[in-house]
């Protein structure tokens, strides 16, 4: 370990992270845990409360992917790589999303307690 | 780079190993013994290896992301289930398994760092720190899914779980649970016996006004028992089958009567009730009031009612079947009353498990999936619960016996003398108070699991367990890479390996840290 603490240049083939950043990215990623499991206690409303437990997820994510996976000092198309699986995967969230208001409430058929008969207009004969 | 060209085929003897030790990073010994010939040079193999990697990478996110739809499309349709099913979920367990899993991906980076600046020892430290992390995280995985399994609390049709999220015993359709046994006797989606309607009980009331008689049944296994000729049998006492066997005897029984097997000619048997007679032999004569089933040959007198008169029986033919000597037989051993009643969950005092009540206690249980399988019908089964954790299998059975309850009681039943199982209380005099939140979540986690809970466990054992798959393959990789290690085979000019699988294992925490909150830590 003699004479490496900063190197935080190029050594040869890659980029060598320094200590300073390998130890400070793992104890923020381990304080943020402790962060995320108390903010479940407090009750701020369910959707805020998974707001902010996702808003630590997506920021622990990109601490990890920034310094442990060095994607900062990385070349800029494993970025566009990296980023472009995360554009897809949120198209698929997203449009599997956007239609859900357009099911109805899917009744199981009880022969004992059958379903009300839809309410509105007779449809009319044609 | 500064690399000189390298022999065509890696084939490089190991000798410049020695100078690993050193730990000069500056030195540019060259080695192209792991540089492949269809590479330029070791830059050329590692950007090549870390194209490769990073495409792989994104594959994963569209892999996960397939189950992260599912999670999502059913958490916005359903979130009763995700409300009520995180709570079986050890939030200490994944939390532990969250800082193991960042502690190892901080060891992982600072192998990369270590293979680069040529530090064996550190190096191999490194990796054996990532590989005991990777195994204490299953190891805590093993520990959270052997429980669930005991627990029944498993995906699709398996999720038949023996307590409620709050920690309420339940009913189950197996019947087979540790430390607690029930009255439903399950078969083929159907609920055959032990699920009795009308028990009046409301979670609202403490001291539910249940009036049953329970008694734990002990069972036993063998084969049918021989009375003696001459002698009076009371079935009564030992039920089950019985064998009358020889020739010309008489038999006399008393009680009700199971089952009945003779064999042997010219036997006179004298009877009260039995389900069934079977007789194998000549000229046997019955005597009975009631016989349910009757089997024997046409030479068998059989008379029903005391005497000879009135009608005869049906009589079916014998088969050998009806009179197996060596036929296994259940008896009842013994009978114990279980005369305590569990409390009740009360609210603001956690679940059932509270310290206090006497053990084996019984309980009502109400899950509309194990007993009240038709509509507007309420049918409840009967809990024994026991103080230890140990399975109760075919040997015990629970038998209740319940008096419904009065449909509208009079309003100085209120009041009325505590009886000796049921003690209407003060509580029952204020029933209807506004819950606050709090207590409303814990009695919806004392109560049953809501409708398809199951599919919160079947997205949960889907997205943990392809994660402990990944976790699984993590370790294979990096035990490869620890004997390489210390073979001396990383160089700063060749990490490639480490920095891949370092990358991989990112990933593998990257996923975690959104499974952790997801099935966790929901509100």
């Amino acid at each position: 370990m003699a004479s490496t603490d900063h190197h935080d240049d190029h050594h040869g083939i890659s980029h060598v992270a320094s200590i300073k950043v390998l130890i400070g990215t793992g104890g923020t990623l381990l304080v943020l845990t402790l962060v995320t499991v108390l903010a479940t206690k407090i009750d701020f409303g369910a959707n805020i409360n998974l707001g902010i437990a996702m808003a630590i997820a997506v920021l622990k994510a990109s601490l990890v992917i920034l310094f442990f996976m060095h994607l900062k000092y990385d070349k800029i198309f494993h970025t566009v790589v990296f980023m472009s699986a995360i554009l897809a995967a949120s198209l698929f969230v997203g449009f599997t999303l956007m239609d859900t208001g357009q099911y109805q409430h899917t009744n199981i058929w009880n022969p004992e307690n059958p379903p009300a008969a839809p309410v509105g207009p007779r449809p009319t004969s044609g | 780079m500064t690399e000189q060209p390298h022999e065509p085929h890696g084939e490089g003897e190991g000798h410049g190993h020695a100078h690993d030790a050193h730990g000069g990073h500056d030195e540019h010994g060259h080695h192209p013994r792991f540089i492949q010939h269809h590479y330029d040079d070791a830059q050329h193999q590692f950007d090549s290896g870390k194209l490769g990697i990073w495409l792989f990478l994104a594959q994963e996110v569209l892999f996960f992301s397939a189950l992260f739809v599912a999670y999502i499309l059913y958490r916005y349709h359903h979130p009763e289930i995700y409300s009520y099913a995180h709570k079986y979920l050890d939030v200490k367990y994944g939390a532990i398994n969250t800082a193991v899993l960042i502690f190892s991906s901080l060891t992982a980076a600072w192998a990369v760092r270590a293979a680069q600046l040529n530090q064996k020892k550190l190096l191999i430290l490194c990796i054996a720190a990532t590989i005991a992390c990777a195994m204490g995280f299953l190891g805590i995985k093993y520990i959270e899914y052997s429980h669930k399994y005991h627990e029944q609390i498993l995906f699709g049709r398996y999720f038949d779980p023996c307590v409620s999220s709050g920690g309420v015993p339940m009913l189950t359709k197996s019947n087979e649970c540790h430390g607690h046994k029930s009255t439903v006797q399950w078969k083929d989606g159907k609920a055959l016996a032990g699920c009795y309607q009308d028990i009046d009980q409301d979670l609202q009331k403490q001291d539910v006004q249940a009036d049953c008689k329970v008694e734990e049944v002990r069972l036993e296994h063998g084969r049918p028992a021989r009375v003696a000729a001459g002698a009076t049998h009371d079935c009564a006492k030992s039920g089950g089958t019985v064998i009358a066997k020889g020739d010309g005897g008489t038999y006399t029984f008393t009680g009700a009567c199971d089952e009945i097997m003779v064999i042997g000619s010219r036997n006179t048997l004298q009877l009260d009730t039995a389900k069934k007679v079977a007789v194998k032999g000549a000229d046997n004569t019955v005597r009975a009031n009631a016989v349910d089933a009757f089997a024997g040959d046409n030479s068998t007198r059989r008379a029903i009612a005391k005497g000879i008169s009135g009608p005869q029986p049906t009589l079916a033919g014998v088969t050998d079947s009806d009179v197996d000597e060596n036929k296994e037989v259940v008896r009842e051993a013994s009978r114990t009353p279980i005369a305590e009643r569990c409390p009740e969950h009360a609210l603001g005092h956690g679940g059932g498990h509270e310290a206090g009540g006497k053990h084996p206690c019984w309980r009502v249980g109400f899950q509309p999936a194990v007993c009240a399988r038709k509509a507007n019908k309420d049918q409840y089964g009967i809990i024994v619960e026991y103080g230890d954790h140990k399975e109760r299998g075919h040997d015990v059975r629970i038998d209740a016996t319940c008096k419904p309850t009065p449909k509208a009681p009079e309003p100085a039943d209120v009041f009325a003398e505590p009886t000796g199982q049921t003690k209407l209380g003060q509580k029952a005099v204020t029933p209807y108070h506004q819950l606050t939140t709090h207590e409303e979540h814990e009695l919806e986690a004392a109560g049953p699991p809501p409708e398809h809970t199951n599919m919160f466990f079947t997205i949960y054992f889907a997205m943990t367990g392809l994660h402990g798959i990944h976790v699984l393959f993590g370790i294979f990789v990096f035990v490869w890479l620890l004997v390489r290690a210390i073979k001396g085979h990383f160089r700063p000019d060749y990490f490639g390996p480490i920095d891949f699988a370092a990358l991989y294992w990112h990933i593998v925490d990257l996923i975690w840290i959104f499974l952790f909150p997801l099935l966790y830590l929901i509100h």
